[in-house]
């Protein structure tokens, strides 16, 4: 479960990002965060793995507040907490299988666990076919399952996707939002920050629509826009 | 047991930081072989300077002259005393008889000392001490004994010879320092900008979870190995040095009071190698640190 408790957030250059979040998000659920750029999306998202602390209030993750978290915690907090973006964060210089191998290497995985988890997950999200290729040689989509492979690759508890079809065609955005759905179906609780209308209408789940760092609106089985349809 | 896929993982790491951008790596090189080169030659000096001042200062011993009318049991005090005390290494009694028959002997041939009738030399105790330092106090102690006439022990040489190493020490630290500092401060900055040219993989790597000295590792890594092959670089290069000059200095220089081959090279070498990869691992230490406390 996450909680956010009358969180705020000023960023050093006075940038009112968050005011007042109040939000509870249970295990297993799927939040889209909405509303236009510059609306405190990411820094919500950041909020809850800790690159970026509140400056006012808490947040909780699975009872454990995050305000009580040592630096020296942080990256072991990253580990339940994926995280997908809009531009994939790929390494360009390594294969599909590497990027994923990557995140269980950096965080002191023996080579057995990797060999083990890392056909699995590519296997999960669609991509275990181009295991041996180079980010540069595959589309759009496979970029992002890549991305979002290597983020579950450590069994996450959470996870937070920025934007994650920005630079995706729709029929491309719809798949990833289908894979993304396939997770959550697992047990995996997601956020999603979106401007997608589309999928947001028609996937129907709970939607919190951000204006100027505050919650305009909260609602389950929400759209992306209010009085519509 | 040890997980050589993690090893070799961890290789790749440090080999990428290498390859990334070998400008830099072979700055880095570049800059702690200069280093090595300078602190070598310095250190070089400076052991040889230590030797010369061992040798001299070694053979510096205190005579202490004894007056005519002493009596035998103070004479036999002296000597007790001397022996008994730690800073002594030797203690000699020279009676006027062996004095003289050792002066003819010295200026067999330069003068005929058989005109002379009488034996002007004194009763004497030499003394050596086990350190040079303590030459002067001992030689102020036997002052003031009864029955001493005159001590003697090359005062002013010894203790200007004192200072000038005390001097040359303390300049050499400074030297050291300096170049330390500014060996570290180029490193520093090279490695920095190693890391600025792994931002994403490092983002990337604190985004999955990994902790500080994860990321930290291959950084320290690449500083031992700059370090080391700067080291090696900068040896080669003392060593190519020593084999041009030092057969000249030998045949060019005789009067050096020191052996030149006696300076123990192997020693040096260590501490060069040390030093090398000590200025390595630091600075990317405290370069990647700093990245970590500001990203």
């Amino acid at each position: 479960m996450i909680v956010f408790r009358d969180v705020c957030l000023v960023y050093p250059n006075g940038v009112h990002a968050l005011t007042d979040i109040s939000l509870t998000v249970a295990r297993g659920e799927f939040l889209f965060l909405v509303g236009s750029s510059g609306q405190g999306k990411s820094s919500l998202l950041k909020c809850i793995n800790r690159e970026a602390r509140p400056t006012e209030g808490e947040v909780v993750i699975e009872d454990q507040s995050l305000a009580d978290l040592r630096p020296r915690d942080i990256p072991f907090l990253r580990r339940k907490v994926g995280v997908v973006f809009q531009d994939f964060k790929l390494l360009y210089q390594k294969t599909v299988w590497e990027n994923v191998a990557y995140a269980l290497q950096v965080t002191g995985a023996s080579s057995r666990d990797v060999m083990r988890r890392v056909p699995r997950t590519l296997e999960l999200v669609g991509i275990a076919h181009k295991s041996k290729m180079f980010p540069h040689e595959l589309s759009g989509g496979e970029q992002q399952r890549t991305a979002i492979a290597r983020s579950l690759v450590n069994n996450p508890l959470i996870l937070l996707c920025d934007e994650p079809t920005g630079n995706l065609d729709p029929e491309t955005s719809s798949e990833i939002m289908a894979l993304l759905a396939r997770i959550n179906a697992k047990g995996t609780t997601m956020i999603v920050a979106t401007h997608n209308q589309a999928i947001v209408d028609r996937m129907r789940r709970r939607v919190v629509r951000l204006v100027n760092g505050r919650i305009a609106r909260d609602e389950e089985r929400g759209r992306y826009h209010v009085g519509l349809g | 047991m040890l997980d050589w896929g993690r090893v070799r993982f961890f290789w790749a790491e440090v080999a990428q930081n290498f390859t990334r951008n070998i400008t830099m790596a072979l700055t880095s090189i570049g800059t702690i072989a200069i280093l090595i080169v300078l602190l070598g030659i310095f250190l070089f000096l400076r052991t040889s300077f230590d030797i010369v001042m061992k040798n001299f200062v070694g053979q510096v011993a205190i005579a202490v002259y004894l007056r005519d009318d002493a009596k035998g049991s103070d004479i036999d005090a002296l000597v007790r005393d001397a022996k008994a005390d730690p800073r002594i290494d030797n203690v000699q009694f020279v009676s006027k008889k062996q004095a003289f028959k050792k002066l003819r002997q010295t200026l067999r041939g330069q003068f005929n000392l058989n005109y002379i009738n009488t034996n002007p030399l004194p009763n004497a105790i030499i003394i050596h001490t086990a350190l040079p330092t303590d030459v002067p106090p001992v030689a102020g102690d036997m002052q003031n004994k009864p029955g001493v006439a005159v001590v003697n022990f090359g005062s002013g040489v010894t203790e200007k010879l004192l200072r000038a190493e005390t001097l040359f020490s303390a300049i050499g630290a400074a030297i050291i320092a300096l170049l330390f500092i500014s060996t570290s401060l180029i490193m520093y900055n090279t490695i920095r900008l190693t890391v600025f040219a792994r931002q994403r993989e490092i983002r990337i790597m604190q985004l999955v979870g990994a902790t500080g000295w994860t990321v930290r590792w291959p950084f320290i890594f690449e500083g031992i190995v700059s370090g080391l092959l700067g080291a090696l670089l900068g040896l080669f290069a003392l060593q190519l040095a020593y084999r041009t000059f030092a057969p000249k200095l030998i045949v060019n220089l005789p009067f050096i009071p020191f052996n030149i081959t006696s300076v123990p090279l192997h020693h040096l070498a260590v501490e060069l190698i040390l030093a090398g990869v000590l200025v390595g691992m630091l600075s990317s230490l405290l370069s990647v640190s700093r990245y970590l406390q500001n990203a």
